[in-house]
């Protein structure tokens, strides 16, 4: 005699399905443990030195002809009494973190679209976060830099460090700025002079993924390199809103035609 | 004569139903937040981040600027009219190309973004639904 077949219980195939998705999930968790790489160690000073004078030479024909490239403007415009540094000049004022991929990819065009106006010197070479989006972003940091100009005074704050661990305190005033400009606390956050501001990256990071900071150095001399065409329009964008800042000064970087453009674009 | 299914697929119809309608509306909104150049609302932190999802290289079909959530959006409204009639195998075959849609992206999420968008991910589970009902729903036969 046959024994009676038993029904599988309804329950069954939904808990294989949800079961083996988790796995895959797992799988995918584990995959990406063991394939991303470890952070890349920051450069020696004499060699950042080096990569600093290639990123701040970019010929100007190569800044004109790029203009915006693909960068997204961001800027707006805002309201409020004018920001001032220590030296009494319009004042530049960025707050990020060494682990933010954002900060990471914005400070190249900061410092490129900066050092047209004055000079940085102990910018060092770090990473953001390799367990954040956009894992060891190749980068700078402002911490422990100091910039000197006839035309602009700025300060940074980089609240931590690539491991989130803290590294700078913003005073009273910075945070007055951030929540008069930036409600959402986005970082980075840039103020100029209390009359332009913007908060998060004007690229996305993923196009430096996997570049080291010398592979972004050689691309950034090549103005048809999608890093080019991010970074340095983004480097405009921010050189326009400090000609804003500074009238125009220096005439040799505010009355290109490509900055005046963009001095018109951000309004 | 063949046997033929009887109208007992109500419920499962209703739920895939729902569903399919549920992820029409979720990958509508990512696309009018897409084309607004707006942000979702989301949270973020290092590894919920729908931002950074979004405007990534998969944020958009592959060659195009059209976003990703318009081919989701056309999945679902394909869904949605498999779901009005009794056809499994065209259901369960239609379910399965979501499921693998599904897990690449999910891989990408995982392995190439390293950020989960929650949007995305109620979307991915409304597919998950949709192929469990295809997968065991079973006309009943007279």
């Amino acid at each position: 005699m046959r024994k009676p077949v038993s029904r599988t219980p309804a329950w069954v195939m939904p808990a294989a399905v949800v079961g083996g998705l988790a796995v895959v999930v797992v799988a995918f968790l584990i995959y990406r443990y063991y394939t991303t790489p470890p952070a890349p160690t920051p450069l020696k000073p004499d060699v950042t030195q080096q990569l600093v004078a290639t990123i701040t030479s970019l010929p100007t024909s190569e800044l004109d002809a790029i203009g915006l490239g693909s960068a997204n403007n961001r800027i707006q415009r805002v309201s409020g009494s004018a920001l001032t540094g220590s030296t009494g000049k319009p004042e530049v004022f960025y707050m990020g973190a060494e682990y933010c991929p954002y900060c990471a990819a914005q400070r190249w065009p900061m410092i490129i679209a900066l050092s047209r106006f004055g000079t940085f010197s102990g910018l060092k070479t770090t990473s953001s976060s390799s367990t954040d989006v956009y894992p060891n972003t190749p980068t700078f940091t402002f911490h422990g830099s100091t910039f000197t100009s006839q035309y602009v005074d700025f300060r940074s704050v980089e609240t931590s460090d690539r491991n989130q661990n803290p590294l700078e305190s913003p005073t009273s005033a910075d945070q007055g700025l951030v929540s008069a400009y930036d409600s959402g606390g986005s970082i980075p956050f840039v103020d100029f002079g209390n009359r332009y501001a913007f908060s998060g990256s004007t690229y996305v990071p993923d196009i430096l993924a996997g570049m080291g900071w010398q592979d972004v150095a050689i691309a950034l001399q090549q103005q048809d390199s999608t890093q080019a065409k991010a970074i340095v329009g983004s480097a405009n964008l921010t050189t326009a809103a400090i000609c804003k800042l500074t009238s125009d000064q220096p005439a040799a970087v505010c009355t290109s035609s490509a900055i005046q453009a963009l001095e018109k674009k951000i309004g | 004569m063949s046997p033929t299914p009887v109208a007992s697929w109500a419920r499962p119809r209703l739920v895939a139903g729902v569903a399919s309608v549920a992820g029409i509306a979720v990958s509508a909104y990512l696309t009018a937040v897409h084309y607004a150049g707006a942000v979702p609302a989301c949270p973020a932190n290092p590894t919920i981040n729908c931002e950074a999802v979004l405007t990534s290289a998969y944020g958009v079909i592959a060659g195009t600027s059209v976003p990703t959530s318009v081919a989701g959006m056309v999945w679902f409204l394909i869904s949605a009219v498999l779901w009005t009639r009794a056809m499994r195998w065209a259901q369960l075959a239609w379910s399965a190309i979501g499921l693998a849609t599904v897990l690449y992206l999910v891989f990408v999420e995982i392995v190439k973004l390293g950020a989960i968008c929650l949007w995305c991910t109620a979307a991915h589970a409304l597919v998950v639904i949709i192929f469990i009902v295809a997968l065991t729903w079973r006309p009943e036969r007279t």
